[in-house]
């Protein structure tokens, strides 16, 4: 046997001969041909009688053509065979059909002998709708179509005379099988007697059906966005090019753009690949921890040359006087809600668009979506393109106060922006006369557009109510967001409703009879989804005029309920106010967009493929793409930035970093030491079995007490865990002892003794139990008089008043007097208050309030455990320090006034405060001075919470003071930080596992 | 995104209730709201329920463990202590509520309650005095109840 017959020869020679002929006529034929496929095609056409004629085509004679007129022939699908070459001649003629130009096309012979003749008419055979027979599609080689996509011609005859290239058939095949194209055609030159794969040229002219842009406009926009076909591929914008058109109006983005090589890089950012890639080692989506720093957003969306936008004033309205970049920032707003002027808008092609000319007679304009092959008559106008955008000035420029500003300068109702140019609570706060600020308002046409495709599909833009403003933050900023317009703007002159609780209104009127409603993203996305049970949502039944996102990184992730939610709200103006666009994962972008109605960049199919994938695949170009997106979208000032002159937009009073080293005492060594070992003797076993990854949370576990052990001992002898540390006892012992005897002669040795004791015997009874209440490990327990024990917070919440309540196991009446605290399980395995000793933290921490007790000025102390913060509490009653707390339990309410009576009471010296506490938002510039007691692994955190003084409003000199104790594992969290804080930021917090380098670790078991 | 901030508590009560079920009761959590429980009891035996299986649903308020769960019954049922609505009379479930209390121990007492109703504290005045009248008469009827509507869930 010289060879056996392979699938791909089959399947080669078969694409040429078309199917007429059986497998087994092909087989017969490589054989006797040794395997050389051109030489078998020869031996079938020389040889063979196909097994089938295709007799069942009749073929009409047309009406006869003008000369210049190609046969008129289309060709139209029906799967009643195998191979299907059922044509009908149709009159060309027809108003239906637009004539859209004719091409050159190289056609491949694939008959031996015929003939055809220059002028000679074709008629183009397409091939059924089936499943092709291809024996392995897997190994198709070269650009060999299957067969179900050939598209074959013949002659007059209709004998096959070959075949059009696969980048033709290709387009054609899907327009023709629609009806949506006919093509006509007739040789131009062929050779006399055609040989296999002989070329012969083709003139083809393309139709176009005008039914195609009739119902096209919306359906294949959502085919784009729900396709998750990743080789989106548009039969018309190739058929176009294919013949050569060129649009006379390009767009200004197109895909091709970010599909060839073409583009040079002037920038390179280098430093975002390592970040992209890591969400892909990871496995699973980024928590809020893993922020993307400031270096890296900047490379990403850029910092505005703020110096070149003009400044506004804002009307009298606003109580406050804004800065020179704030005024920029009003005029850049008011500029993107406006848009360009309406003529320009209305003028001016879409991006996304590009124009063509059609080659018919009736001078024909098509307009091409590039991105999404949807083709229109209408024209596509940026009028359609979002208003509002993305205000992404850094934390403590005022966003709100711009975003006040805003609501005062520009307010209306939705939907009737155009037909009623100036606003109604503009026109009653009398502020017209400063027409001078808006100038272009009186010239905008009266003409109400039209701003289809935008509304939710469900509903009728006319069926909703017309509403103001609304505005969405997290419910911690909610008094903020109150408060500051209630200061910021003038009484009387708009009226503010706050949509909250559980008694809130669905009714759409009232909701839409107030200038602003504030809301939180939670009843967003209830309402969101108990809108889609029953569809009388308040907030999605009107059309509001503007909706701004606080804090708009809240809809980050795009599946989510809240960030679906944001999206579907109606609104005429939508903008974004957040310090970070981008938190995590390029992807947030995404979701501000889909909410901003950035087209087509809301469509998830286009998002992935031209900016998601590439970046993801370190191709810069995806990146790219997303700063031409931003740059005209949004605004973003550091306060680094620079005004005209070169100088600071924002001037602060100065702030003076320092780090305080802390020795620790010969009792705090030992013990730290004696963690540190045995902490070490289990990292070491993990890193010899290989599994540190594996056993992360353990590792940061460790480090946690290490870090714990860092602000004080008590903090680690007070965890459920200690039996681990069992001989740690000793050294408990030794620290109290030495307690003591050092601090000034308190006599209570006896009983520490005893106490201690006692511990440790609880301790080896390994007795532990829940609070029937949260049920967790008692924190902090009390003994009520009936004998049981529950966390004191529990029990006392359980209470109606504050004094006295019911037992909630027995129910029998108790007071608080009667209360003990229960020693064994308490939140302090010692008792603090009666062994108190001072840490060296604890100690630095006092010396430096003392230092400033006489100026007066007010300080925040941060820990990231409010352990530690109860720790604190103690020496400062004892100094009489006088304090507030604000820590993660407080409710709304009770933070606000926290916050209040810090600033305001004068003799409150100190708000102790923890991390998840200090978060977002608050203002706090009250205090000049912060003491950050224990480094955080993300600076950014950190930097966050310091920021909460250093801002807007801060007139004094402020005081940033850090503690870390001298050889522990807090100096060597900031080798690490400065070694590789990229990697390290976000990567490690003490609750989440994350994959980090072992190296790093290594580096903090030294 | 709701059940994001489920407190510890609901998360914890809903693992044990899977992981140890009470006998009898079926507890599990709707996907959509960790809230909200498909609750299914099955007739007390010696009771006129038994043999039936009764649905019932339970909410968990906000204020959770401060307030007590909301708890209806979906299927009909018989019973002087329970209306025509579902709507359950268990002093545990109103003033009687303390936070030491948990969704099992509700379900328990509602359990108990179907062996032991109470027509002196009746929500169904009907069935209550049906059942002070002629106890067996109301009892056949509970039974009848139970056969039609309880059976086969």
């Amino acid at each position: 046997m010289g060879s056996k017959v392979s699938d791909d020869h089959l399947y080669t020679v078969r694409s040429i001969v078309g199917s007429e002929f059986t497998d087994m006529d092909i087989i017969r034929a490589l054989h006797l041909a040794k395997n050389d496929v051109t030489a078998a095609i020869n031996i079938i056409f020389d040889t063979s009688t196909p097994k089938s004629q295709p007799t069942h085509a009749i073929n009409k004679r047309r009406v006869s053509p003008p000369k210049s007129t190609p046969p008129t022939v289309t060709s139209s699908s029906k799967r009643n065979a195998d191979v299907e070459n059922k044509k009908c001649s149709v009159e060309s003629k027809s108003i239906d059909w637009w004539f859209v130009g004719s091409g050159d096309v190289a056609g491949l012979s694939t008959c031996k002998g015929r003939t055809i003749k220059s002028g000679d008419a074709v008629i183009f055979k397409f091939p059924a709708k089936k499943v092709s027979v291809s024996p392995s599609p897997g190994k198709v080689f070269g650009r060999a179509a299957a067969c179900s996509e050939i598209v074959r011609f013949s002659n007059e005859q209709d004998w096959e005379i070959g075949r059009i290239p696969n980048e033709w058939a290709r387009c054609l095949l899907p327009l023709v099988r629609d009806n949506k194209v006919k093509i006509e055609g007739k040789c131009e030159f062929a050779p006399n007697v055609l040989g296999i794969m002989d070329t012969i040229i083709l003139s083809i002219s393309v139709f176009i059906n005008r039914s195609m842009f009739v119902k096209q406009h919306q359906v294949s926009l959502k085919d784009a966005a729900n396709s998750t076909d990743e080789s989106v591929f548009h039969p018309l914008p190739s058929l176009f090019r294919l013949l050569g058109l060129s649009p006379f109006k390009k767009a200004e983005l197109t895909p091709g753009d970010f599909c060839s090589n073409k583009r040079p890089f002037s920038q390179t950012v280098t430093s975002l690949h390592a970040k992209s890639e890591r969400p892909l080692q990871n496995g699973h989506e980024n928590e809020t921890e893993d922020t993307v720093s400031e270096f890296d957003l900047e490379n990403i969306v850029g910092v505005a040359s703020s110096s070149e936008l003009e400044e506004m004033d804002p009307p009298e309205n606003l109580l406050c006087d804004l800065r020179p970049y704030q005024k920029q920032a009003l005029h850049w707003m008011i500029q993107m809600e406006k848009g360009r002027p309406r003529d320009d808008t209305t003028t001016t092609l879409h991006p996304c668009w590009e124009a063509y000319r059609l080659a018919d007679k009736r001078e024909l304009v098509v307009y091409l979506n590039a991105f999404s092959g949807e083709a229109t008559t209408e024209f596509p106008s940026t009028l359609q393109m979002a208003r509002g955008g993305i205000l992404a000035d850094a934390m403590g420029l005022g966003k709100t106060v711009m975003t006040i500003s805003l609501l005062i300068t520009h307010s209306g109702r939705g939907g009737l922006f155009g037909s009623q140019p100036i606003t109604q609570s503009f026109i009653e706060g009398g502020e017209v006369s400063d027409t001078g600020t808006i100038p272009n308002f009186a010239n905008i046409p009266k003409k109400v557009t039209k701003f289809t495709g935008f509304d939710k599909p469900t509903k009728q833009s006319n069926s909703l109510t017309s509403g103001g403003n609304l505005i969405i933050c997290p419910m911690t900023l909610l008094g903020q967001w109150k408060a500051e317009i209630e200061t910021h703007v003038r009484p009387g002159s708009l009226s503010l409703y706050v949509h909250y609780g559980q008694s809130r209104p669905k009714d759409a009127k009232s909701l839409a009879q107030c200038d602003i409603v504030i809301t939180t993203y939670g009843v967003l996305a209830s309402d969101f989804s108990s809108e889609n049970a029953e569809n009388n949502g308040g907030l999605f039944s009107i059309r509001w005029f503007r909706v701004v996102l606080d804090e708009a990184h809240t809809i980050k992730s795009s599946k989510s309920q809240v960030s679906m939610a944001a999206s579907a709200l109606i609104a005429d103006n939508r903008w974004c106010l957040t310090g970070t666009p981008i938190q995590n994962n390029l992807e947030d972008v995404y979701s501000l967009l889909r909410f901003l109605r950035i087209e087509p960049w809301g469509h998830w199919a286009w998002w992935n493929k031209l900016i998601q994938k590439p970046f993801e695949g370190g191709d810069e170009r995806g990146l790219k793409l997303v700063q031409s997106i931003l740059k005209p979208i949004m605004l973003r000032r550091t306060k680094h930035s620079t005004d005209r002159e070169g100088k600071p937009i924002l001037v602060l009073p100065p702030a003076d970093m320092q780090i305080i080293y802390c020795e620790p005492t010969e009792a705090e060594k030992d013990f730290y030491e004696a963690l540190f070992k045995r902490s070490k003797v289990k990292f070491d076993q993990f890193v010899e079995q290989g599994r540190v990854l594996h056993n992360y949370a353990s590792i940061l576990e460790l480090l946690l007490r290490l870090r714990q052990c860092c602000d004080h001992p008590f903090l680690v002898m007070s965890r459920g865990d200690t039996q681990e540390f069992a001989d740690l006892k000793k050294l408990a012992k030794r620290f109290l002892k030495g307690t003591c005897n050092a601090s000034e002669g308190e006599e209570k040795d006896a009983l520490s003794r005893a106490y201690v004791h006692e511990v440790v015997e609880e301790l080896r009874k390994g007795e532990q139990g829940e609070c029937p209440i949260c049920l967790e490990a008692f924190e902090d327990a009390v003994l009520t008089p009936c004998a049981h024990r529950l966390c004191r917070e529990c029990l006392l919440a359980s209470w109606r008043n504050s004094t006295s309540g019911l037992c909630p196991v027995c129910r029998k009446i108790v007071s608080k007097q009667d209360l003990i605290t229960a020693p064994t399980e308490s939140r302090f395995q010692v008792d603090i208050e009666k062994n108190w000793v001072e840490s060296c933290k604890v100690t630095g921490l006092l010396n430096e309030l003392e230092n400033i007790r006489s100026s007066g000025s007010k300080s925040i102390v941060f820990s990231q455990w409010t352990a530690f913060l109860d720790l604190l509490q103690i020496p400062f009653t004892r100094n009489k320090i006088s304090f507030l707390r604000l820590d993660g339990t407080l409710n709304m309410q009770q933070r606000e006034k926290v916050i209040k009576q810090f600033s305001e009471d004068s003799d409150i010296q100190v708000l102790l405060m923890s991390l998840k506490a200090g978060g977002v938002g608050i203002n706090l510039t009250a205090a000049s001075n912060a003491f950050v007691m224990d480094p955080w692994w993300n600076p950014a955190v950190e930097e966050q919470a310091v920021m909460r003084i250093h801002r807007i409003g801060q007139t004094k000199k402020v005081a940033i003071k850090r503690f870390i104790v001298k050889g522990s594992v807090e100096q060597r969290m900031e080798a690490v930080q400065a070694r590789k804080q990229r990697m390290i930021s976000g990567a490690l917090t003490d609750q989440e596992v994350r994959s980090a380098r072992i190296e790093e670790l290594k580096m903090l078991f030294t | 995104m709701a059940n994001s901030n489920l407190p510890r508590r609901i998360i914890k009560e809903t693992q044990r209730l899977l992981s140890e079920p009470a006998p009898g009761i079926s507890a599990s959590p709707s996907e959509d709201n960790m809230r909200y429980f498909n609750v299914m009891i099955l007739g007390p035996t010696q009771s006129p329920y038994e043999g039936g299986v009764f649905k019932l649903e339970l909410f968990l308020p906000e204020e959770y463990p401060m307030a007590a769960p909301k708890v209806r019954f979906l299927t009909k049922i018989y019973h002087p202590n329970i209306d025509k609505l579902g709507r359950i009379c268990l002093d545990i479930l109103k003033d009687k509520w303390s936070p030491a209390l948990q969704i099992r121990t509700v379900l328990l007492s509602i359990q108990a309650l179907l062996s032991a109703p109470n027509p002196d504290d009746p929500l169904s005045e009907n069935i209550a005095k049906h059942w002070k009248s002629n106890e067996a008469e109301a009892v056949e009827t509970a039974k009848e109840w139970t056969r039609l509507y309880a059976s086969g869930a």
